[in-house]
């Protein structure tokens, strides 16, 4: 195994962490989608029970690298990965990981709420009723723990049997944030969660990420740098699938060390 | 031509050649159907029967069928059905509309169905009956109670020969014990016949010839203009359950059409049974599983094009795979006692099933295909975010979503197999099967025989047919009531997807 | 306040793991299994073909497949000809006339409902269409063969009435119309005509044949069949090419027509409201601006009309009368390749070389249409490129 040494890719300056108090482990980490390079030799770590936020121009590869991380990618033939990625250091491609047992332990939230078509009780069950084996009470005591952490409960505890699909923009989000913590993830990567929502909405969520990261380590991609400095403890910057600096968000946005992150940042795009 | 100089701000005559060209589209469509409904629901109708008093003293009784200009002179002509065909050796009479003297519809014009020769029109004499003779009015009250009478016997009669003598006959062969049995119900059955036989009618043409009619043969009667509204509509009713409850009758001229009812039904079950799973597991596979490649893609347009190639080449293929090819193999192994004669080496319901099964493919590929390709990625990554492995996505969320659209893929395939008739010709169908493909006999679903379907029975009676003007009004029926089967399979289908499109626009977008 | 997950219980996640693999076995078997089913109907009619040409001794030359006798019929004394000429010609003329008669009809049709029609109606229009497409073969055919050839067979001046009365008929509504006061014309919207003109022309069509025979007296001597024979040497089958073309015309009019006007109303429009911008009516830019962008879309539409009115057997079979004439004439019958086979197959002998003669005919009519269906897509998918890169929807 390679010795881990976190690099940027224009000698920008990179934080680190001890294996012991860190969740996930990139290492030599580089992605194509058929010839076109995605990602290009990425390696960082992000630290557990924090939230470690991705920030860069649109196409940068932050997405990419957050599908990589639950291994999303699995299912597109024309996805090339190269490198490592470790969950609590297990390599999460290696033969013995189950990818569905993965998915589980790294949960997901996507740019657009996404509930299936089914009732809000049945949404938040689903993937513990993939696991098997819970009883209806344990089952009734889950969805309501899931539903009052991610703070939809008061407003849904009377209709669990009705359709999720009637739930608002906002709420939908949280249902689908209730439903990933119903199976309890390790991780939880937050894909622009935000993005398509209104203001109000937004800020219900940001809370929400900032009360999660006593229970999980919290993954967060935007496009919004005010919502990053608000609620992330790290953040890393990424330009054309390159990890460009990585540091506190306090010293990334307050004190940037390269003219490139600076430009992004404060809206100055080369 | 009209120019523009005369018309400003005109679009000139193009526009208004196309709204008639849609205009004229949709009246064929309504022409065609109200030609359908009103010759199909009309045959069941007791029309009035008019006596005809022609300029020499001629008479003839006969209902008016259609006018036409005569071919060959100033005036025009005018059909009757006159029935009578043991009496004229014809039932049509055309008759110069200028040469008729006078037309009335006396009451006492009676209307008799026979099981031989046709209709009888005319007057009713007298009935005999064990040497008792009735006349004049009290004949006809005492003809309505003996064919009542008559109608339950015949019912008794058949019954007993459909449920007990055949069943027991086809056991004989292994159980000697059936036959104090058999002759129980066969002399039942000949008391049953006695009873039947034995009276006469006797009849006489608007013309005075007079008629010893069997009364056995006598299946209905009625006097068409002494009947009430009421009773005509009854009589309506009556003659559209008999089309859609009995078997044909006089070489498919006559009669109804359970059987064809009951083999098209079953044909398109069958279909069904087969054309879903394997129609919708061809669409996951493309769809879900299948590289999405080139080869796919090709694939995927074969399957589309697969669509348009004509159904008799699947009936060749048919003909050639299912029928020769495996039912021939499955002949010499398994029903090699009973060759030369085939078993499931020659057309049947099994095979037009299959060969039908086979057409319709596409029709639920795409259709399946189309709903997969509705369902939005994000519910698919969803399902995968929580844990759920492919196959759990793929039936806990993503096939429910495409129900709607895989039945209206069933329903689009069952509404064309319904009306497919060519590859039928190849594999299976019979002008007339005595025995439906069900019974009470082991296997009770017996694949192998042939079967009776309605589009090929309205080819079979139009264009095989005797006399195909006195089994038109049958065809016509016919044909009204498949295209009913298929234009309600079809709305149902319409209205399906119109709801499963109203139900995806409430989608999150992303 | 929650008990966590129940410990991971191994066996059941194997369990999960060897579903998940057995089914998606079973789906690629299965898939696979189907398409390469259906897919082998064209390698299995080659292979019953082959024999035709490879086994020595009986092997036919093309000379012998390309005369103009089809004559199967084991007669005593009779030697059988299969001459394929009369029956590709039949083919090719039944879908001719068909063709002649639907594409004029349905392309107006689509022209009228995509360029002029309220959404709503035509949102309402098309499913109706559908239903006209569903409408069986076999019922279509009945009605072509015992109810509309014995019509024509006595008002052949009629029908050719109709065809001079319709167009005028409905140039004079179009006259009318603009004359109309403008109340009226409310009432009666331009995107409505196609319902409207509905009871015109039945009326039309009642008036046509009620002039017919005066007409046929002026002009032909009141006997239009024997002026034909007479002056333009055309015989007069009962069942012919005219009454093939209108009932198989029918039949094709609703999918040119689907395809047609998928076609039109697909084509961005800012293009056609540019045109329009500079003066042109919808009319002209329709001609010069819509119509050539969707030229692709409606030549496809044509082409597959023209796949399936090659392959329409039932139509054929009760309207054509399948006599093996070679003419030109839309009054006399033919004998196509699918009415053949739906006729002769049941009785050819298996392996014999009627048998597999047949079976070249099938796979002829299946390559044909496939590749014409093949075409009809690869124009298709040139249309919906050209309507990406002009920024309109795919």
């Amino acid at each position: 195994m390679s010795v881990f040494s976190p690099r940027s890719a224009d000698g920008g300056p990179i934080i680190d962490f001890d294996p012991v108090s860190c969740c996930l482990e990139i290492e030599g980490l580089s992605l194509a989608y058929g010839e076109t390079p995605a990602l290009r030799e990425l390696t960082l770590r992000v630290p557990r029970h924090r939230v470690t936020a991705f920030i860069g121009p649109s196409g940068c590869g932050k997405s990419t690298l957050l599908r990589a991380l639950n291994r999303l990618h699995d299912l597109n033939d024309e996805v090339h990965l190269s490198g490592r990625i470790r969950l609590e250091g297990q390599d999460i491609h290696a033969p013995e990981m189950e990818v569905a047992e993965l998915r589980r332990r790294v949960g997901m939230v996507f740019q657009a709420p996404n509930p299936f078509p089914m009732s809000i009780y049945d949404n938040v069950a689903f993937g513990l009723r993939l696991q098997g084996g819970i009883r209806k009470r344990q089952l009734d005591d889950v969805v309501e723990w899931a539903l009052r952490s991610s703070a939809l409960w008061d407003e849904v505890k009377d209709r669990l049997k009705s359709s999720a699909w009637a739930l608002s923009g906002g709420q939908q989000q949280r249902l689908v944030i209730a439903r990933t913590l119903a199976v309890r993830p390790e991780v939880l990567l937050l894909d622009e969660p935000a993005s398509a929502l209104d203001p109000i909405s937004t800020l219900k969520i940001e809370e929400l990420i900032r009360n999660l990261k006593s229970q999980l380590t919290l993954v967060l991609v935007t496009h919004n740098m005010q919502q990053a400095a608000r609620v992330s403890d790290y953040t890393a910057f990424l330009q054309e699938g390159e990890l460009v600096e990585y540091g506190t968000t306090d010293t990334l946005f307050t004190n940037p060390r390269l003219a490139r992150t600076e430009n992004y940042i404060t809206g100055r795009m080369a | 031509m009209i120019g523009r100089a005369r018309l400003p701000r005109g679009e000139g005559v193009w526009p208004w050649l196309a709204a008639g060209s849609l205009a004229l589209s949709l009246l064929m469509l309504a022409g065609l159907l109200f030609l359908l409904a009103v010759r199909g629901m009309g045959h069941f109708w007791p029309s009035p029967l008019t006596l005809v008093t022609l300029e020499d003293g001629r008479l003839l009784a006969g209902q008016a069928v259609r006018e036409e200009r005569q071919p060959n002179a100033a005036g025009r002509e005018r059909l009757y059905l006159t029935g009578n065909r043991d009496l004229d050796g014809a039932i049509w009479r055309w008759v110069a509309v200028d040469e008729i003297a006078e037309e009335s519809r006396p009451r006492d014009l009676v209307v008799l169905e026979r099981t031989r020769w046709g209709s009888f029109q005319g007057r009713l004499l007298a009935l005999e009956e064990r040497g008792e003779r009735v006349e004049g009015e009290a004949a006809w009250a005492a003809l309505q109670a003996r064919l009542q009478e008559l109608a339950a016997l015949r019912a008794e009669r058949d019954r007993l020969r459909d449920e007990i003598v055949v069943p027991l006959v086809r056991r004989m062969e292994r159980e000697p014990l059936a036959e104090a049995e058999l002759a129980r119900a066969s002399a039942r059955i000949r008391e049953l016949q006695a009873r039947i036989a034995g009276g006469r009618l006797l009849l006489e043409s608007v013309d005075g010839r007079r008629l010893e009619q069997p009364l056995e043969q006598v299946l209905r009667a009625w006097r068409p203009n002494a009947m009430s509204p009421p009773a005509k509509v009854a009589a309506w009713g009556g003659g559209v359950w008999r089309f859609l409850a009995e078997g044909p009758r006089a070489a498919n001229s006559a009669g109804g059409v359970w059987p064809a009812i009951f083999g098209t039904v079953l044909m398109v079950l069958l279909m069904s049974v087969v054309v879903t799973p394997f129609g919708v597991l061809a669409a996951i596979y493309l769809n879900e599983i299948a590289h999405q490649g080139r080869l796919t893609h090709l694939v995927r347009i074969a399957v589309r094009n697969l669509a348009g190639v004509p159904s008799i080449v699947y009936g060749v293929f048919g003909l050639g795979v299912f029928v020769y090819g495996i039912g021939g193999s499955l002949d010499e192994w398994f029903f090699a006692d009973q060759l030369p004669s085939p078993t499931f080496g020659t057309g049947g319901l099994l095979w037009a099933s299959l060969t039908l099964a086979l057409l319709t493919l596409p029709v639920v590929i795409v259709a399946t295909e189309e709903g997969l390709a509705r369902v939005p990625d994000h519910q698919r990554e969803g399902a995968l975010a929580l844990g759920a492995t492919r196959v759990e996505m793929l039936t806990r969320v993503v096939l429910p979503m495409t129900a709607p659209a895989m039945l209206t893929g069933v329903i689009l395939a069952v509404a064309r197999a319904a009306g497919e008739v060519a590859p039928l010709m190849l594999v299976g169908v019979a002008k007339l099967a005595p025995q439906v493909p069900v019974d009470g006999d082991f296997p009770f679903l017996h694949l192998e025989r042939k079967f009776m379907h309605l589009g090929y029975h309205i080819y079979d009676v139009a264009f095989h047919g005797s006399d195909v003007q006195a089994a038109l009004p049958l065809v016509y029926a016919t044909a009204l009531l498949l295209v009913l089967v298929i234009l309600v399979l079809n709305l149902t289908a319409i209205f399906l997807r119109h709801h499963l499109r109203a139900r995806h626009g409430a989608l999150p977008r992303r | 306040m929650i008990d966590p997950l129940p410990p991971r219980d191994l066996p059941r996640h194997q369990w999960r793991r060897l579903r998940d693999r057995l089914a998606t076995l079973l789906i690629t078997a299965g898939g696979i299994g189907v398409v390469v089913t259906v897919m082998a109907i064209g390698v299995f009619l080659a292979l019953e073909v082959a024999p035709l040409f490879l086994e020595a001794g009986r092997s036919l030359g093309w000379r012998e497949l390309w005369q103009p006798r089809w004559q199967p019929g084991t007669l005593p004394g009779e030697s059988p000809l299969f001459g394929l000429q009369p029956l590709a010609w039949g083919t090719l003329k039944a879908a001719f006339w068909a063709l002649l008669f639907a594409v004029p009809l349905a392309l107006g049709a689509a022209v009228h409902s995509a360029l002029f029609m309220p959404p709503r109606l035509r949102s309402r229009l098309k499913p109706t269409l559908e239903l006209m497409e569903a409408m069986p073969g076999v019922v279509v055919g009945f009605v072509a063969g015992l109810v509309l050839a014995p019509w024509l067979d006595r008002h052949l001046a009629g029908a050719l009435a109709l065809l001079i009365c319709l167009p005028v008929g409905l140039l004079l509504a179009g006259l009318a119309w603009r004359r109309l006061p403008a109340a009226w014309r409310h009432r009666l919207p331009h995107g409505w005509a196609g319902l409207w003109l509905m009871p015109w022309l039945a009326l039309l069509v009642v008036s046509a044949l009620w002039l017919s025979p005066w007409l046929e007296a002026l002009l032909f001597g009141g006997d239009l069949r024997g002026w034909l024979e007479a002056h333009a040497g055309l015989g007069y089958a009962s069942r012919n090419a005219l009454i093939v073309g209108l009932a198989m015309g029918f039949a094709v009019i609703p999918g040119i027509y689907a395809l047609a006007e998928d076609a039109l109303s697909g084509v961005p429009a800012n293009l056609g409201e540019g045109a329009q911008a500079l003066g042109a009516t919808r009319w002209q830019s329709l001609w010069k601006v819509v119509l050539p962008a969707a030229a692709p879309g409606v030549l496809s539409a044509v082409m597959i009309g023209a796949g399936r009115a090659v392959g329409e057997t039932m139509i054929v079979l009760m309207a054509s009368g399948n006599t093996g004439l070679m003419t030109l004439s839309p009054l006399e019958g033919m004998r196509s390749m699918a009415a053949s086979i739906a006729i002769e197959l049941p009785e050819a002998v298996p392996g014999g070389i009627h048998y597999r003669l047949l079976f070249l005919v099938a796979l002829v009519l299946f390559v044909f249409t496939f590749l014409v269906n093949t075409l009809a897509e690869l124009v298709h998918a040139r249309l919906r490129s050209r309507y990406r890169r002009l920024g309109g929807r795919s």
